[in-house]
């Protein structure tokens, strides 16, 4: 059975994207008659270019074969353990995006520093918590005052 | 010239914009000096900030970063032994040893003044060179533009950490997301039925999700894989100028070889201050009538790599102001601000915005004396700043990469781009694809479309690329840059499997023999 790789991961994943944009471009307008080519031929050179170089990438990968692994293979839950701060980080920055509209820029952006300083750095001391609320609640006003007295740019 | 660099100086030396070179210089040797930030980052960083302001104020800001940040990596380089940024991983070779020896001081101060002074003979390169490249392109047509930014792209792509699959990929993928939204004939392209895409992606949340999340995340897995000893520095530290005037009376001709090096490898698309800073402190050995002093703390080796990496952010402005092409993401950054104030980086830049070309030269010359001033004054603030952990960096420049974003068109949609390419740009970093021909693919996508189909519309043969001379010539270069990285690639492998293949009797086990 054959392993995936970083490299055919890669390479399958743009030649699916190069699918899905390929088909789309069937929708974009034709050209008219006084245009020698129309809006469609750009986008349809750049997706033939990423489908050669993704299967170039492909068979480089198929003829070097699966690199011999120095670690034991993880389980999906062992890769969830290990990047778990990374996920967590990005779920706290899309949480931030979705709730900057709702509850305003203070309140999301105090709890977003909040949240992600006591992520990376740990809750377990006193000194730890008095760090994040003091970078969460010096900074996230700071930024505000900048934004919407210094350079005139309102904030949600 | 004259006319038009005095009127430049008069806007930049007015009080308001010299505060904003301040602080952009102070930032940038806070960004330089802390590890694992860089100069891209503090870029980044300081970008939205200059939305508001007049092109001359926001360039001005950008310049002052652009210095600060090319002389900070010299701060952690020496007093920790960590380069700062990846073009002062040359400047640890001796001036952490010369640290450790109990003379950082002079380490720092030799650094500095190399710092200054690469920058300043830069920017005469820029000064020379600049409106003579521009006016010589000036002739390009079409046909040429197109050709020079294939050119550009492979050439970037090519020098990509030996990946040049992944380089030209990453850059055609770039140069595709430059089709979102409605084109030039007013014909909407992948918009999926979402209103929102109708007008495209923005330049910049792109550029800061792509560069920025990837960075961050994978300093955030550095702190997980290394076993990081916080290191405690002595930070009492006091510049010896008698010292320092001395040690650089000696290093006329090194410092002089060093600059040029950084100006001209800053010059050429996709390089950058850590190949100037090798190929300089390779060279500066190889001149040298001690060589073996090298890595033991000669002031040699410290302003070979301090006036080479600095002397960068002046040639590096060369493409980008003559030719409309940046020439690595920094530059890339910064022909974004211009584009912002509705001003296009090329040769007619020099004709229909002279006050802004003099206001560059200006705020690089005035950035580098503020440099010296600001290193010189705040060395030990600069060394305890050094220290900021990632847990805490990380958390809030993301913070301020979501209200930059928004703050460009005060649309939350804008958030969700940077979110979104963040996550593209993690996952290609993750695949081990180079970012940066992505990031130019970027910048440089709706000109090279525009080009192409300009020169299309002329004539609608394609054979006209290959007739025209200089067109072809940069098609030429562009093959050539192809085959030149191939063979680079073949070479480091044979290399890798000839270093394996006499590694491997030692690997194994003794009876085997």
């Amino acid at each position: 059975m054959l392993t995936l790789t970083k490299d055919r991961a890669l390479a399958l994943a743009m030649l699916v994207l190069v699918g899905i944009l390929l088909v789309e471009t069937g929708n974009i307008r034709p050209p008219t008659s006084w245009q020698p080519y129309g809006s469609a031929l750009f986008p349809r050179i750049l997706l033939g270019v990423i489908a050669v170089l993704a299967t170039l990438i492909l068979i480089r990968s198929l003829l070097a074969g699966a690199p011999r692994r120095t670690t034991p293979r993880r389980t999906f839950g062992e890769w969830l353990a290990l990047n778990r701060t990374v996920l967590a980080l990005f779920a706290l920055f899309g949480l931030y995006a979705l709730l900057l509209p709702l509850i305003g820029y203070l309140a999301a952006t105090l709890g977003f520093l909040v949240a992600s300083l006591a992520l990376l750095l740990g809750i377990d001391s006193w000194r730890k918590w008095a760090i994040n609320l003091a970078v969460s609640f010096t900074l996230a006003p700071l930024v505000y005052a900048i934004f919407r007295f210094g350079l005139k740019v309102w904030l949600p | 010239m004259a006319d038009f660099f005095l009127q430049a100086l008069a806007q930049v030396s007015s009080p308001a914009v010299l505060l904003l070179i301040v602080v952009g210089v102070l930032f940038g040797i806070v960004g330089g000096s802390i590890p694992g930030f860089t100069v891209t980052m503090a870029i980044l960083v300081v970008f939205p900030f200059t939305f508001a302001m007049d092109p001359v104020s926001g360039v001005s800001l950008m310049v002052g970063v652009f210095v600060g940040g090319y002389s900070g990596g010299i701060v952690s380089g020496v007093m920790l032994g960590i380069p700062g940024t990846p073009s002062s991983i040359t400047t640890v070779y001796d001036g952490y040893p010369m640290a450790q020896q109990g003379q950082p001081g002079r380490a720092l101060g030799i650094g500095v003044a190399a710092s200054f002074l690469g920058t300043l003979i830069s920017v005469a390169v820029l000064v020379f060179f600049g409106p003579l490249i521009a006016s010589f392109s000036m002739n390009f047509r079409p046909w040429e533009i197109t050709a020079l930014i294939v050119f550009a792209l492979t050439l970037v792509a090519g020098l990509s950490n030996g990946a040049l699959l992944k380089g030209l990929l990453a850059a055609a993928l770039g140069l595709l997301i430059t089709t979102v939204g409605y084109d030039r004939n007013s014909n909407l392209r992948f918009d999926f039925g979402l209103p929102a895409l109708g007008s495209g992606f923005e330049i910049l949340p792109v550029m800061i999700g792509i560069f920025a999340f990837s960075q961050l995340m994978g300093n955030i897995e550095k702190l997980r894989d290394e076993k990081h000893s916080s290191k405690r520095i002595d930070t009492n530290v006091s510049i010896p100028y008698a010292s320092i005037l001395r040690d650089m009376a000696g290093q006329k001709l090194n410092t002089v070889r060093s600059s040029l090096i950084g100006s001209l490898v800053g010059a050429l698309p996709g390089t950058g201050g850590t190949v100037a800073n090798f190929i300089s402190y390779d060279q500066a050995k190889k001149f040298s009538r001690h060589p073996e002093r090298f890595g033991t703390g000669t002031p040699d080796g410290i302003v070979a790599s301090e006036a080479s990496n600095s002397a960068v952010a002046g040639g590096a402005f060369v493409p980008t102001l003559a030719l409309g092409i940046p020439g690595d993401l920094p530059m890339a950054i910064m022909m974004g601000v211009l584009i912002l104030h509705g001003i296009t980086p090329g040769p007619l830049m020099f004709e229909q915005n002279p006050v802004l070309v003099g206001a560059i030269y200006a705020s690089l010359l005035i950035g580098a004396v503020i440099m010296v001033l600001c290193q010189l004054m705040l060395v030990r603030w600069f060394a305890k700043i050094s220290l900021i952990p990632q847990q805490i960096l990380v958390p809030v420049v993301l913070m301020l990469c979501a209200i930059g974003s928004y703050a460009l068109n005060n649309n939350l949609f804008d958030i969700w781009v940077l979110f979104a390419f963040g996550i593209l740009g993690y996952l290609l970093w993750k695949a081990e694809v180079p970012l940066t021909p992505l990031i130019l693919g970027v910048v440089l996508g709706n000109n090279l479309e525009r080009q192409l189909f300009r020169a299309l519309e002329l004539d609608s043969s394609w054979l006209t690329f290959l007739t025209r001379p200089l067109s072809a010539l940069f098609l030429a270069l562009a093959v050539a840059s192809v085959i030149f990285s191939l063979y680079q690639n073949r070479k480091i492998q044979r290399h890798q499997r000839q270093a394996e293949d006499l590694a491997k009797p030692s690997k194994e086990p003794p009876h085997a023999a």
